[in-house]
């Protein structure tokens, strides 16, 4: 990177805390259950094509709240994972839009995929403490 | 008796798939061929070990199983196992896919007897189990289809928090160890395990990138696994991502082998957002 380039994000830092790290524990898989189940509908070609051709009818039938309909209405990948989405779940919703792990990579960290993309691998070092 | 003959731990991600794909076409990406060239070696080997039988723990990531029932050790009993389709389709895209790892269900029921009769492991059994990446991913690095030996899959659940123990799982490696030892024919068994090093997918530590951290555990897998099975699972993740968790996996396949292994090859690289890394144990003949 050049001397006078500002880099965009802060480098990792080795804590579990939010918005860092989303641990995925029981609660949020409760709170995300049907956010997932539906997410988890679209590895089928057949659903894939049936969300494309018209996202709400499709998701009518998964029985989502408001709150999550419109999160998937507005690619709000952060408020997904917040919600319960798990990220394997809402990748597939990238995967079926023709998007990726970066795009929501992207949108946790506050940039665009293109950059994340130019600026992974983010090296940190550490090693466990010799006891 | 049948007996393990090898150990083998590799990192798996989808983009190390895709890019094997594109590679196939003429189209490597510059941070991928270096783990190409890097596991050249491991598929020379294999050959040249041609084991009867592959065991493989390795953990799904809800293309196979999803929350209404998400368990957490499951054994896969079938003749064939095919490629998930994680939302992409089946690789590689545009040409022929995969075939199926084949599967020998006499093998694996004599495995899961033993496992959940006299290990007290009790295993979820899967008459139909699809694969995803987490095996896909780096097969066609270490062999060429159609896939040179029947292959007994055990998930285990990376996914959601309670995952199992570190301990856990290296118990787990002993009693396959046991349970392979029991049966009765004269098979020659690979154990492999499979886990991304270090690595996280979501959050702002997105794509965090931990080489000494995966230097560290690769150096220290054979002669020293007690301090690294002992040190918590929440600091791999917080060292090395949340996704690092799943080197707790590897524990199993070093359990399986004894302490007269030596080790074949190592290789370790960094190419996007998954460590990458490889090791080969071979027990002596
Ligand atoms: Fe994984």
């Amino acid at each position: 990177m050049p001397a006078d380039a500002t880099p965009p994000l802060q480098s990792p830092g080795f804590d579990l805390d939010e918005p860092g790290t989303y641990l995925y524990s029981g609660r949020a898989s409760t709170r995300g259950f049907r956010l997932n189940r539906f997410a988890l509908s679209l590895t089928k070609p057949a659903n894939r094509e049936a969300f494309l051709a018209d996202e709400a009818a499709y998701m009518a039938g998964y029985d989502l709240s408001e709150d999550e309909t419109a999160l998937v209405r507005a690619r709000d990948w952060t408020g997904l994972l917040k919600a319960g989405g798990h990220l394997q779940a809402i990748l597939k919703l990238a995967a079926t839009l023709g998007l990726n792990l970066y795009h929501i990579g992207a949108h946790n960290t506050g940039t665009d995929a293109d950059s994340l993309y130019a600026m992974c691998p983010r090296g940190v070092s550490a090693t466990p403490e010799p006891e | 008796m049948a007996r393990i003959v090898g150990g083998l731990g590799i990192s798996h991600t989808p983009s190390m798939g895709l890019a094997f794909d594109a590679g196939m076409k003429g189209e490597w990406e510059p941070a991928w061929k270096p783990w190409f060239d890097g596991t050249r070696p491991v598929k020379e080997w294999l050959a040249d070990l041609a084991p009867d039988h592959i065991v493989c723990v390795y953990n799904d990531h809800l293309n196979h199983f999803t929350f209404e029932a998400y368990p957490t050790f499951a054994i896969g009993v079938a003749d064939a196992f095919p490629q998930a389709d994680e939302g992409w389709g089946p690789r590689p895209a545009g040409g022929p896919p995969f075939p199926p790892v084949p599967g020998d269900t006499d093998f694996a029921w004599a495995l899961t007897e033993h496992l959940i009769r006299t290990e007290s492991f009790d295993l979820t059994v899967c008459q139909e189990l699809a694969l995803d990446h987490g095996v896909y991913s780096w097969l066609p690095y270490i062999a060429d289809a159609p896939w040179p030996a029947p292959m007994t899959p055990i998930a285990v659940n990376m996914i959601r928090h309670p995952i199992p123990t570190a301990q856990r799982l290296r118990d787990l490696g002993a009693a396959i160890r046991r349970a392979v030892e029991n049966l009765e024919s004269d098979a020659r068994v690979l154990v492999i395990a499979t886990g991304g090093m270090s690595h996280q997918i979501s959050g702002t530590r997105f794509g965090i990138a931990n080489e000494d951290l995966d230097r560290y555990f690769l150096a220290n897998l054979k002669d020293n696994m007690p301090a690294l099975v002992d040190l918590p699972q929440t600091e791999w993740m917080r060292l090395g991502g949340t996704e690092a968790a799943e080197l707790g996996i590897w524990f199993a396949m070093r359990a399986a082998l004894s302490d007269r292994i030596d080790e074949i090859y190592r290789y370790q690289v960094f190419p996007k957002i998954t460590g990458c890394g490889v090791i080969a144990f071979q027990e002596p003949s």
